[in-house]
């Protein structure tokens, strides 16, 4: 907590200056909006009656008066700007610190937290904290300025009906928080049966082809209707309890401002003080303006705690530990000879994955890594590309160990197609182009004709132009997937990994893709990974893994005659 | 919006009553600076304490008969703004039921499932404060000005100046600002949209070198935010200066011109005060107003947001029943999804007799989905006619046409619920035994029964405790339990090894109610033994026939053959 505080002052001392700036405006405009009530009152107390006004003093004090008024709402705007300045600032620092932040985490980091919450924390978190904290700074400064600028002035014009507005005005607070307390209670039941509501209707939705095809409209409706009219009960008492704090603050309020009228009054009624008719009508503003700050500055108490946790989870992610250190070496040409030299790693310290892994690969070799789901093979990629640091041993390329190569050139070094194929929202062409910003129209229409994804680019509503993405032209698996092939298509990597990076594609797109890949890997290492063993047949080295160790190694057909794991699997595949 | 509104019938006492409680507590309010002069100008100027005290009684019963109107008012507010969403709640997920799929897919599910969670909130939050504040506020702002006419006539022009002049610099503020803060939220969207790419797509990103890129994408739309949000941070931040130089203004004015005319003996102190107070109470509720504004229009863009998909045209559903002559006909049918030049389907016609098993096969995207789609009448033809038991799918009554057809989609959903719940998708009124038979049917007797509860066993969020090809048999059984005359299998036995797929396969023949069978895949062995076979090709069918004819008649369907058993059987 008072770590958060120092790291939220240090983003704000950049902007010391507009800072010191801000708190001397707010000091300055509520100094001179309290002090128009008196100038006013005075001028009030120029007019005895008929007959009877003082013109010098009423003009001196109107004239004071629109003084303040012109400096008062000048310094007020002036104040606004240095606070959104301020803010925005900040708001945008944060941000540029976290935008960084994004390229530099490790994998492990993204792969092991939800999306959707790291964006909150970037993009609403970041918003809250600062919204919350540096306007609730200022309300909590003014508000301060105001209560302690009412009351020097109440005391100034009645000492006694001063005193009795500084002890009856807490009450509203303490109303306030019994109200407050009660509806905590409605507000949970209302946001636990929001959030069954919101499930049921995203599942629905999301799925709706199938609710449709199924003929559910009529039942969903109904259940959906179910949870709406619990909604709809626990949300009406939230919103009607928590919509009490006003009117009740607002009676007391007005209580006192009676008690105010009456006691002021009498005070000069009976002549027993200093009073005057402009005294009671500045004391009555006074009053009214006195319990204003009271009212706000519980909310902002809980909106401060609030916008210090969002700071924190911002921090968090800000505190993440970064890649490890780049290396240095680049080598001047990749040959593709890869070793993998006793190398273990695991994702977690508790399940042990790769085991002291030895393994050899020449330059040119088409390597291909089978076995059943969840045996290592997708993480032998996460290795080489360096997504993920082994926890022992090395890997070598050419000779060189990897984590002395910068990872720009290591992984530029390879051609990569997933099984996950992640697509930009952008258009096709874009998403083709990417990493190669001035790829050329031919290079383009080449690598879509390579990876055979023309014909159905040029029946999207827009061909190359179409914009992928929520909304635009649905594409399937498999056509993502030919994408993803265009993009390295373009390109001539040294290495080549391929991921399941055919497995969404029907066999006969596949045998052709494949050819324009063995055409394309001539001469270039490549790591295949398929659960379709008829995809690998012709690899030159088959490696059969199994519980994170590599248990055959050999040619298709070498393996098939040795009858282990790797034939038995290829034999269930086909009969 | 406007046609929202008709949600709000049954209503009408609460929408009436609701703001006239707050009038009332208004007017009481606008009573306190009338009650105060008269304290001024016949109690304190004739020394009568009795008057003073029983006046100070008035302004407390002001008060308190003021909350009293208040909350029942707050009351009022809640119970028909939350009726309202409620309503349109219900009605905006009806709507998305009878959405076609292109709708559906033209607007995307993302957002439909936004607008009916916040946007909807929004409304109400809008409707809500609408109805407590939207009368009230101008009230008390005219209620000040018809006040001061009742104290001195002639200030009522300064009044009705000062607001007209408010009046014209809130709206302009509002005019110019508008356009400014959404285009805050564009460039919002654009940070969101940047931030996600450098997480989701953190592996193609790092393996293209491109995080350079990526963060500077990212620092320019950081950057566009910050400036349009200090744009209009600074137009907004000019309300609260000039309606504040405004009021005051009018106020010295008022003090002013009150005090010439109190020297004439024309006007009292106690009504300079109350015009001064007035003037203050309108002060007090501009700023209230301002912030109704900004809840408002958020509350009309939700509701325009809402309307919008309220207006999209239903689905045709209506039309006659028919079931006789041939299981299927296409003539000549060809689809253009969308804005699209190119047909996703062209030419195809094929008649399928009832009983018979068709299959249709074809590379990635070759239209074999759009196909079998097209049977259901979820997408309709381009050009060509669809028939179905004889009659023109747009003829049909789309209803009972789908009670026809039991489709098994490429990707298996199950919902979350039990087994049972997920089975009796088919139709609701099934027996276990019926569900078992089905289960069996579909191969996924032996695993259901071998978890905690059988048929009762909980299916989690997207059916991730089940494995894929487990997925794809409940999904297969809860089809067969409709026992619909038509059955259609869309690339839905992908996960499934071939053994599993041929006892499969077998079964569906055997079922009792002989169905017409259709299905869908990339897979030779999955269709072979269909009586009729369609290969598609970029859209259009290059052959039809059975296994043999096509397998010496066309060299397409002897490619994909090929490509699967050339290798393996040498």
């Amino acid at each position: 907590m008072k770590h958060t505080v120092k790291r939220i002052l240090r983003y704000i001392g950049k902007y010391k200056l507009l800072l010191i700036l801000s708190v001397f405006l707010a000091a300055v405009t509520v100094a001179l909006s309290l002090y128009l009530p008196t100038a006013f009152g005075d001028a009030i107390d120029s007019i005895v009656g008929a007959g009877n006004v003082n013109y010098n003093k009423l003009i001196k004090s109107l004239f004071i008066a629109g003084g303040a008024i012109a400096l008062c709402a000048l310094l007020q705007w002036v104040m606004n700007v240095v606070n959104n300045a301020l803010t925005f600032g900040v708001a945008k620092d944060i941000r540029r610190d976290a935008g960084a932040k994004l390229g530099a985490l490790p994998l492990s980091y993204i792969d092991f937290h939800a999306e959707g919450e790291t964006v909150s924390r970037v993009i609403t978190d970041v918003d809250q904290f600062t919204d919350g904290l540096l306007m609730g700074f200022t309300q909590f400064f003014t508000g301060i300025i105001t209560i302690v600028g009412t009351i020097g002035f109440m005391l100034k014009i009645d000492w006694r009906i001063a005193i009795a507005v500084i002890v009856l005005t807490p009450m509203s607070l303490f109303i306030a928080k019994f109200v407050s307390a009660n509806t905590y209670k409605m507000f949970s039941l209302q946001a636990k049966t929001r959030g069954e509501q919101t499930a049921f209707a995203k599942e629905m939705i999301e799925n709706q082809k199938v609710v449709r095809r199924f003929g559910r409209e009529d039942e969903n409706t109904e259940h959906f209707d179910e949870i709406n009219e619990k909604l709809c009960k626990y949300t009406l008492n939230a919103v009607f309890f928590s919509s009490l704090v006003n009117p009740s603050t607002r009676f007391v309020n007005n209580i006192i401002y009676a008690a105010v009228a009456l006691a002021g009054s009498l005070v000069i009624v009976g002549n027993v003080g200093a009073i005057t008719v402009g005294g009671l009508s500045c004391l009555l503003a006074y009053a009214t303006q006195y319990s204003k700050p009271f009212n706000e500055i519980s909310g902002v108490i809980t909106e401060l705690q609030s916008s210090l946790a969002c700071a924190e989870r911002v921090f968090e992610l800000l505190d993440a530990e970064n890649e490890t250190a780049d290396g240095e070496i680049v080598p001047e040409k990749i040959e593709g000879n890869i070793s993998f030299k006793n190398v273990s790693f695991s994702y977690n310290k508790n399940t042990k994955l790769i085991e002291n892994l030895d393994l050899e690969v020449k330059a040119g070799q088409r390597v291909a890594i089978v076995g059943h789901t969840g045996c290592g093979k997708t993480t032998l990629i996460n290795l080489l590309m360096r997504f993920y640091d082994v926890d022992e041993g090395e890997i070598l390329l050419d000779g060189v160990n990897i984590k002395d190569i910068p990872r720009k050139v290591l992984r530029s070094s390879f051609g990569m197609v997933l099984q996950d194929t992640y697509l930009f929202n952008a258009t096709v062409w874009e998403n083709i182009a990417y990493g190669k910003a001035d790829a050329t129209e031919e290079e383009i229409q080449t690598a879509a004709k390579a990876s055979r994804s023309k014909g159905f680019i040029n029946r999207l509503p827009k061909g190359f132009e179409t914009v992928i993405g929520e909304g635009a032209a649905q594409l399937s698996q498999g056509q993502k997937q030919l994408l993803a092939i265009s993009r390295i298509m373009k390109g001539l990597p040294h290495m080549l990994i391929l991921d399941e990076a055919t497995s969404s594609i029907d066999t006969r797109t596949e045998m052709i893709i494949q050819e324009a890949f063995a055409r394309l890997t001539e001469g270039r290492t490549s790591f295949i990974v398929a659960h379709r063993l008829s995809t690998v047949r012709n690899a030159d080295v088959i490696l059969y893994m199994e519980n994170g160790i590599v248990k055959e190694k050999g040619t298709h057909e070498e393996l098939l005659t040795l009858g282990g794991g790797y034939a038995k699997l290829y034999n269930s595949q086909f009969n | 919006m406007k046609k929202l509104l008709r949600y709000m019938k049954g209503h009408t006492l609460e929408c009436v009553l609701a703001p006239l409680f707050k009038m009332i507590e208004a007017t009481f309010e606008l009573l306190v600076p009338l009650v105060v002069a008269n304290m001024i100008d016949l109690g304190i100027s004739e020394s009568n304490r009795g008057y003073l005290v029983k006046m100070s009684l008035v302004l407390a019963a002001l008060g308190a008969l003021g909350f009293l109107f208040s909350i029942t008012a707050q009351y009022f507010a809640a119970r028909a703004s939350v009726s309202f969403a409620a309503v349109v709640r219900s009605q905006l997920f009806a709507k998305i039921h009878r959405l076609s799929f292109s709708e559906i897919d033209k607007v995307g599910t993302s957002t439909l499932v936004t607008r009916i969670t916040s946007d909807v909130n929004t409304v109400q939050n809008g409707v809500n404060l609408a109805l407590r504040l939207f009368l009230r506020s101008p009230f008390i702002v005219f209620g000040a000005a018809v006040m001061a006419y009742i104290v001195d006539k002639k200030s009522t022009l300064v009044f009705l100046g000062t607001i007209l002049i408010l009046a014209v610099i809130v709206y302009t503020i509002m005019f110019i600002s508008m356009p400014l803060y959404k285009k805050v939220q564009g460039s919002l969207d654009k940070l969101t949209l940047s931030t996600r790419e450098s997480l989701g797509g953190a592996r193609v990103v790092r393996a293209f070198g491109m995080e350079a890129q990526q963060e500077r994408k990212f620092g320019e739309a950081n950057s566009a935010l910050n400036r349009v949000q200090r744009l209009s941070g600074t137009i907004s931040a000019l309300t609260n200066p000039l309606t504040f130089v405004i009021l005051n203004g009018a106020i010295v004015w008022l003090i002013y011109s009150g005090a010439l005319r109190v020297e004439a003996g024309a006007l009292t102190v106690g009504a300079v005060i109350a015009l001064y107070n007035y003037m203050s109470q309108i002060l007090v509720e501009l700023v209230k107003l301002a912030n109704l504004i900004v809840t408002l229009t958020k509350g009309v863009a939700s509701g325009g947001r809402i309307s919008a998909i309220l207006d999209i045209e239903d689905e045709k559903l209506d039309g006659e029943i028919l079931d006789d002559g041939v299981a299927i006909k296409f003539e000549n049918v060809a689809l253009c999804y969308g804005a699209s030049t190119e047909p996703s389907l062209r030419n195809i016609s094929f008649e399928l007799k009832k009983g018979e098993t068709l299959g249709i096969i074809g590379g990635t995207g070759s239209g074999k989905t759009t196909l079998a789609e097209l049977i259901g009448a979820y997408y309709p033809a381009t050009e060509g006619t669809v028939s179905v038991f004889g009659l023109d799918v747009d003829k049909w009554d789309k209803k009972a046409l789908r009670e026809k057809l039991a489709y098994v989609p490429q990707k298996a959903v199950l919902f979350m619920g039990s087994v049972r719940d997920n089975l009796k998708w088919g139709n609701e009124g099934a027996p276990d035994e019926e569900l078992l038979d089905a289960l069996k049917a579909a191969c996924a007797y032996d695993f259901i029964m071998e978890k905690d509860g059988a048929l009762s066993y909980s299916v989690s969020e997207g059916g991730k405790n089940f494995s894929g090809g487990q997925r794809q048999r409940l999904s297969i059984a809860r089809a067969l339990v409709r026992k619909a005359p038509v059955l259609i299998l869309d690339d839905s036995a992908s996960a499934l090894d071939m053994s599993t797929e041929a006892k499969l396969r077998a079964n569906i023949k055997e079922l009792p109610w002989n169905p017409t069978v259709i299905t869908v895949s990339q897979r030779t062995s999955s269709v072979m033994h269909c009586d009729k076979i369609i290969v598609l090709e970029e859209g259009q069918a290059v052959g039809i026939g059975n296994h043999e004819e096509l397998l010496s008649g066309c060299a397409v369907y002897k490619e994909i053959y090929d490509s699967q058993f050339g290798g393996a059987e040498k």
